[in-house]
């Protein structure tokens, strides 16, 4: 941001030192003589010259004045080129701006009047006080002509000196026509020079922006929209979405489509989204939109008016609907050669350990299966194999009993069954011919699990049959709870977002049903939140406060509590004030739960915004030390987590603020620290906090260490990084007594390993700008179950790991041809840098290597294409990309 | 009649004709002929749920050309599994050891671990653990004394515990009846106890073992301690004045390992502590005279119990100094050339045996690899089956070890099973710990009541040189070889 443009510039910014110093001098003329003494003769001449000028200025023939008036403004334009040193004549002139200014009140008005009021105007650049703006009032005083005249520093002082002004004139409710119409020329003048960010903060300072509209052109569009999106990060609403909205006003003017798609996914403008289908009218672009669709995970249908050919309509409801994502994320793996089915021992690399390792336990231990199960689920995560639940008990390893579903103890069972989905995430037909075997098990673990595994195998698919609503409305109503959260929570994870009214109607009764378990009820609160996540829905905010306000005083301070009012909170995410009359009616909750419930819904509806003041609230609720053992600080850290991963400089403010809270913090906050940490570095394992992280995970607390292992965990998803691999394989033999801490390793190991590498669980897509709400929502249910780590995670709720799966994505570019089909091409992947407001065509990729894509995309990654023969059809290089033959290649001899 | 396109897992069967006069099970068997899966496990997807046998066709809404879905497998049903798998959770706390794979710690009491470690050591051995659990609770033999059965009692209590247990165990009893029989472990030392010297100990319950497990009943004089731990020594006592020479027998319980500035290896020190010098009075010369006292070994025990001479009085300091010069010993030890002639002899045939049945060994590894995993299968069930109880299963290793007595032969090759190794500077200070190889091969570090598994070539590093811990007592038992 442009702070004040007369202080940035170096050259201005010293005559104004020299010229108050100068005032305060004894004998400012024997001073001045002596200055004479050094100058050049060619600069005693000018200075002469200059002298005289004044003195003709003031002289009776306005002849004389106009021809002297004339020559000083002769005399400043062709010296104000110079940028590094202040220009002379200025330099010579100062000491007669009084004189000059003085006379310029005396006289009459006139074209000479103007005249002298412009040389004023170019004066008070470097002669008026802070604060007077003297530039800006004899500007307005002049001939107003060329603002560009009189050079580019000119320019911006008055800028800032307009953006003052405006402020004032504001306050004092006075007319701005005279300064927008400065304002205007500037604008037209600094986007004609490559200033687009002076532009910007000028319109921005003056409440103008739709001016800029008007200004932009093909040549500095980009860098303008570009300067607009980032800028739009730090200023507080409602400005963003103005600016927003501004951007993808210009972006749509300049058919920069998918651009302005995603500024309409960030702004959640579903009008705007429709616009950009209308007005495209290429098909293959539009696929091009579908897959950018798909990757933010909301559901959109497609219209008549959006495409008119039906068949092409439903070709891109396919994209949309994400079925073929299965496939080109197998695409990725075969590229890879990752497809070889990894077993638990795979990833533990016990071998590895120095003779630590577990004394060849002979016995099953229920918990290590359990924690075996969801290694291998998330380790071949989306690969349709695995060597635990696909292959049939005969071909399993020699003397393990049968299937490997059985040597999971009770609701283990349920989690093992649950996992097929994951193994076969995305690819919903094979899916659900695995799992459909075990809905006929007379085991109500089992059918629990597959329940659970239709959810999950259809995450983020949708399919025209509905599937999973078809199969798991039956079982809403069974007796038995463990069915029913199944059944529940799957239809939570497969309609995540889609905010189908079906799933409500079936489930809000649920809430209101006096018999039905507290376990039900919590998670029925979720699946709500998930399918209607961000949607402020009135009637489902309501059926889950009754259901808070129905729980009896003990069922409130059951640890499972606390999913209520997430559920309610999920409706609000990111949604800021909206929240505000639902915050208002917890406020008559039960004190035991009132605050956390507050908590739990701010960090909610304020998560990704970035918003300043919600952490430092956060931060505040923090700094209490409670005496009758309250829970709300938990929520309330992860809330600083939240909000603050919206953007870099945020985030690693956030990482200072957290570190404070652990080193002054209570246990309870300690414990959920952690888990912040975790959040904001997800998938992006930073060293800094992976040795905080290590550190913690030999907390002498063991809730603070679990919590510290699960983290180390995220924040490796999915990279396979050697050094968390590597501190998990310690951990593991550090622990290798504590069931409770090993437990947690091997799910943190299972995490780090997500996919063989593959995925990533950052909600934040396409370079960091769009935050997909269902990933977020799906992580924020994960972190909160951890909060009471041995109540949910160790009991029997296990399977609450598995709504990771929402933010689960696979890390890739690939490319696609026409008929999307994939293409292979080289690509240059390196760091992204970032280019914003710099001048020229600055590289954004450094220390780049060239691969052909497929490719994996790491955190902060960017890719380019290496090759002249073909245009993404999309500026983000990220995700699925149609490419189109660029006409204009020519083969090289 | 809609004709409707249906899809099974990746297939799609086109135009399917659908007769809505009939029952949708009539379809349900139509979609059976094309896929195999049963009606009864077909779920078929209509708007807003599945398709009932009994639904009417006319509400349903069909379209001409309506894409179904259909789901369902003729997959047998994944049946649970007759005995469902033993779980380490569920299992009685003292099965959890086998799962553990070590037994418990030792608590201790202020300054036991020489105590703690000597136990840990012993416990070690199965046949001593048999012969304690044989040992009856009242009746004791008439020469033995009070103090002497209640310690062997304690001993054999504590054994229990130990296997029982995965948690530390407190040896409180064991702790006060030892005292008692020897009330110089009650030192005191500013009102706490003192730290004692490991080997005092060990040498201590050894002794007064073998007073107890004495039994009385056969008339044979079959003293089980000294079975499993003596080592019979002949030694022949020449004077260099007088050239007289005598031979001698006797029994002890270790071997000493001296070392002094030529002794790098435990071989060296063992030879070295065989000869001795010693002063007595001479028939011949009529006074008293040098006399070279040379030992050989003429009986070897089952376990080799050695002990490295690394303490030694030292009057300025008025306390045990230690050596802490690095000798180093072998997971494997060949004691055959400390063996006298006769028993040299006697080692010769099973010794060829051994020697035979390696060059099999190394020769067919892959055959041994097969065996070795029935072996672990084997080891599971047994550890899945219902609780046996622990002194059934150990009974039958008696058994079986007094059967093999007879049958089995030892062959001076001896392998490491424990190690008792002290840190610090004197033996009255400092801190003793136990390092015992378990039954399946692991070793675990018994540091008072925490069990740390290691590795092997761990094991062999404790021989001194620094101030870490270094071996003290080794424990060797001995590789036999079946006649």
């Amino acid at each position: 941001m442009e702070s004040e443009p007369n202080n940035t510039a170096s050259g201005s910014g010293n005559p104004k030192e020299e010229a108050t110093l100068k005032v305060p001098s004894k004998d400012p003329k024997t001073k001045d003589d002596k200055k004479d003494e050094d100058l050049s003769e060619e600069d005693l001449a000018l200075k002469q010259q200059l002298e005289l000028y004044v003195e003709r200025a003031q002289d009776a023939d306005l002849g004389l004045q106009k021809v002297a008036l004339e020559s000083m403004r002769q005399e400043i334009r062709t010296s104000t080129s110079s940028m590094t040193s202040v220009p002379k004549p200025l330099k010579f002139l100062r000491p007669h701006y009084g004189t000059l200014k003085s006379y310029y009140e005396t006289m009459a008005d006139s074209d000479l009047k103007k005249l002298l009021a412009d040389i004023l105007s170019v004066l008070a650049l470097t002669m008026s006080a802070e604060g007077d703006r003297e530039s800006l009032k004899y500007r307005l005083l002049g001939s107003e002509g060329d603002i560009g005249s009189w050079g580019h520093e000119y320019v911006r002082n008055l800028a800032g000196e307009i953006a003052q002004e405006y402020s004032k004139r504001v306050n004092e409710e006075a007319t701005v026509d005279d300064l927008i119409e400065l304002v205007e020329q500037i604008v037209a003048f600094h986007m004609k020079h490559n200033a687009e960010p002076e532009a910007v903060d000028l319109l921005m300072e003056v409440e103008f922006l739709d001016l800029l509209v008007k200004h932009v052109d093909k040549t500095n569009y980009k860098r303008t929209c570009l300067y607009l999106t980032s800028s739009a990060r730090y200023l507080p609403g409602p400005d963003d979405v103005s600016v927003l909205d501004i951007a993808y006003t210009i972006y749509s003017k300049f058919e920069e489509f998918p651009s302005a798609l995603q500024i309409a996914l960030y702004l959640d403008n579903m009008q705007h989204v429709k616009q950009v289908f209308t007005s495209c009218p290429d098909l293959l672009r539009k696929k091009q939109f579908c897959y950018i669709l798909a990757r933010q995970g909301i559901s959109f249908e497609l219209d008549e008016e959006m495409c008119a050919d039906e068949e092409d309509r439903e070709a891109l409801q396919e994209i949309i609907n994400n079925t073929k994502l299965s496939e080109g994320y197998l695409t990725l793996a075969r590229d890879i050669e990752v497809m070889e089915p990894k077993s638990p021992e795979d990833i533990y690399k016990a071998h590895l350990l120095d003779g630590r390792a577990s004394a060849g336990a002979s016995v099953d231990s229920a918990r290590q299966n359990l924690a075996a199960t969801f290694v291998n689920a998330f380790v071949n995560a989306g690969f349709g194999q695995d060597k635990l639940m696909t292959v049939t008990s005969e071909t399993s390893g020699g003397g393990s009993l049968g299937n490997w579903l059985f040597k999971n103890k009770e609701h283990g069972k349920a989690s093992a069954a649950a996992s097929l989905g994951m193994i076969d995430l995305w690819d919903v037909d094979t899916g659900l011919a695995q799992l459909d075997k075990y809905f006929h098990s007379n085991d109500n673990h089992v059918t629990a699990g597959a329940l659970l595994g239709v959810g999950i195998v259809n995450c983020g698919i949708k399919n025209d049959c509905d599937p999973a609503l078809a199969l798991l409305a039956d079982y809403l109503d069974k007796e038995d709870s463990s069915i029913r959260i199944g059944a529940i929570t799957g239809l939570g994870l497969a309609y995540a977002g889609t905010q189908n009214e079906q799933i409500r109607d079936k489930l809000t009764p649920i809430l209101g049903d006096p018999k039905a378990p507290l376990d039900v009820i919590a998670f029925t609160a979720i699946a709500l939140g998930l399918v209607y996540v961000g949607s402020c829905n009135e009637e489902v905010a309501q059926a889950i406060i009754f259901a808070l306000m129905d729980r009896s005083e003990s069922d409130l301070g059951e640890p499972l509590t606390r999913l209520l009012p997430l559920g309610l909170g999920l409706l609000y995410l990111g949604k800021q004030d909206s929240v505000e009359a639902t915050a208002e009616v917890s406020k008559t909750f039960n004190e035991k739960i009132r605050k956390y419930c507050d908590m739990t819904l701010l960090s909610c509806a304020y998560a990704g915004t970035g918003n300043v003041l919600k952490v430092q609230h956060f931060l505040g609720q923090c700094a209490q030390h409670l005496e009758k053992g309250e829970t709300f600080q938990g929520p309330a850290v992860l809330g600083i987590a939240m909000v603050a991963m919206a953007e870099e400089l945020g985030l690693d403010m956030a990482i200072r603020s957290l570190e404070h809270l652990l080193q002054y913090g209570e246990q309870n906050i300690r414990k959920a620290v952690p888990l912040a940490l975790g959040l904001l570095c997800i998938s992006n394992p930073k060293v800094h906090v992976m040795d905080t992280l290590s550190r913690l995970s030999h907390d002498a607390d063991t809730e603070v260490a679990m919590a510290a292992v699960i983290s180390l965990g995220l924040i490796g998803a999915g990279t396979n990084n050697a050094r968390i691999a590597g501190m998990l394989r310690n951990l593991s033999s550090y622990y290798y007594k504590e069931a409770n801490l090993l437990f947690c390793v091997r799910i943190a190991q299972g995490f780090v390993h997500m996919g063989k590498g593959l995925l990533t669980l950052a909600p934040y897509h396409s370079e960091r700008f769009l935050l997909s709400p269902t990933a977020l929502a799906g992580l924020v249910v994960l972190l909160h179950a951890c909060l009471d780590m041995k109540a949910i995670i160790l009991g029997k709720y296990h399977y609450v790991l598995y709504f990771v799966v929402l933010a689960m994505q696979p890390r890739m570019l690939l490319t696609v041809d026409e008929n999307l089909k994939p293409l292979a091409v080289p690509v240059r992947v390196g760091q992204a840098v970032d280019v914003v407001g710099q001048a020229g065509r600055p590289k954004t990729i450094t220390g780049f290597q060239t691969h052909s894509t497929p490719v994996l995309l790491a955190a902060g990654d960017r890719a380019e294409l290496a090759t002249e023969k073909y245009i993404p059809l999309s500026p983000i290089l990220e995700g699925f990309v149609i490419l189109k033959e660029n006409p204009d290649y020519r083969e090289e001899a | 009649m809609p004709t409707v396109s249906v899809k099974w897992q990746k297939e799609l069967y086109p135009a399917v004709e659908i007769d809505t006069t009939q029952s949708p099970y009539v379809f349900k068997c139509q979609l059976y002929d094309l896929t195999g899966v049963p009606p009864e496990r077909q779920k078929i997807m209509v708007k807003g749920g599945i398709l009932k046998d009994d639904s009417d066709w006319s509400k349903l809404g069909l379209k001409e050309g309506q894409k179904l879905m259909m789901v369902g497998t003729a997959d047998v049903i994944a049946k649970a599994p007759e005995k469902g798998p033993v779980f380490m959770e569920d299992l009685p706390e003292e099965e959890q050891v086998v799962a553990v794979g070590h037994s418990a710690g030792l608590f201790n009491l202020g300054n036991t671990c020489y105590m703690n470690s000597t136990m840990q050591c012993l416990h070690s051995v199965p046949e001593l653990k048999s012969a304690l659990t044989e040992y009856p609770q009242s009746g004791r033999s008439n020469d033995l004394d009070q103090s002497s059965h209640l310690l062997t009692v304690a001993t054999r209590d504590l054994f229990n515990e130990l296997d029982k247990n995965v948690k530390p165990v407190a040896p409180m009893q064991f702790w006060m009846v030892l005292r008692k029989k020897y009330p110089q472990f009650g030192q005191l030392h500013n009102g706490s106890f003192m730290q004692q010297d490991a080997e005092e100990c060990w040498t201590q319950i050894l002794y007064t073992l073998s007073q107890a497990l004495r039994s009385p009943s056969t008339s044979a004089n079959l003293d089980t301690v000294k079975e499993l731990f003596g080592i019979d020594l002949v030694s022949r006592v020449h004077c260099a004045e007088s050239g007289e020479e005598s031979m001698e027998t006797e029994t002890v319980y270790s071997l000493k390992c001296h070392i002094s500035h030529e002794v790098n290896h435990l071989h060296e020190g063992l030879k070295h502590g065989l000869k001795s010098e010693l002063e007595k009075a001479s028939p011949s010369l009529g006074r008293s005279a040098v006399y070279l006292k040379d030992s050989r070994i003429n009986g070897l025990p089952k376990y080799l119990t050695i002990q490295f001479v690394r303490f030694f009085w030292k009057r300025e300091s008025n306390q045990k100094a230690k050596i802490l010069r690095k000798v180093d010993y072998p997971l494997e030890l060949d004691i055959f050339d400390l063996c006298s002639d006769d028993l040299r002899k006697n080692l010769e045939a099973p010794r060829q045996m051994l020697r035979d049945e390696d060059g099999r060994k190394a020769g067919l590894k892959l055959k041994q690899k097969n065996t070795s995993s029935v072996d672990s299968d084997v080891k599971m069930s047994d550890a899945e089956g219902p609780s046996t109880g622990s002194g059934e299963s150990s009974k039958a290793t008696l058994g079986e070890a007094v059967a093999s007595d007879k049958n089995v032969q030892l062959t001076g090759v001896y392998d490491l099973v424990a190690v008792l190794t002290h840190k610090g500077r004197s033996a009255d200070s400092g801190h003793y710990v136990a390092w015992v190889k378990q039954e399946n091969g692991k070793w675990i570090q018994f540091d008072d009541d925490n069990p740390i598994p290691q590795r092997e070539e761990d094991i062999t590093k404790l021989s001194g040189g620094g101030d870490w811990h270094m071996a003290y007592i080794c424990m060797y038992k001995a590789r036999t070889i079946p006649m």
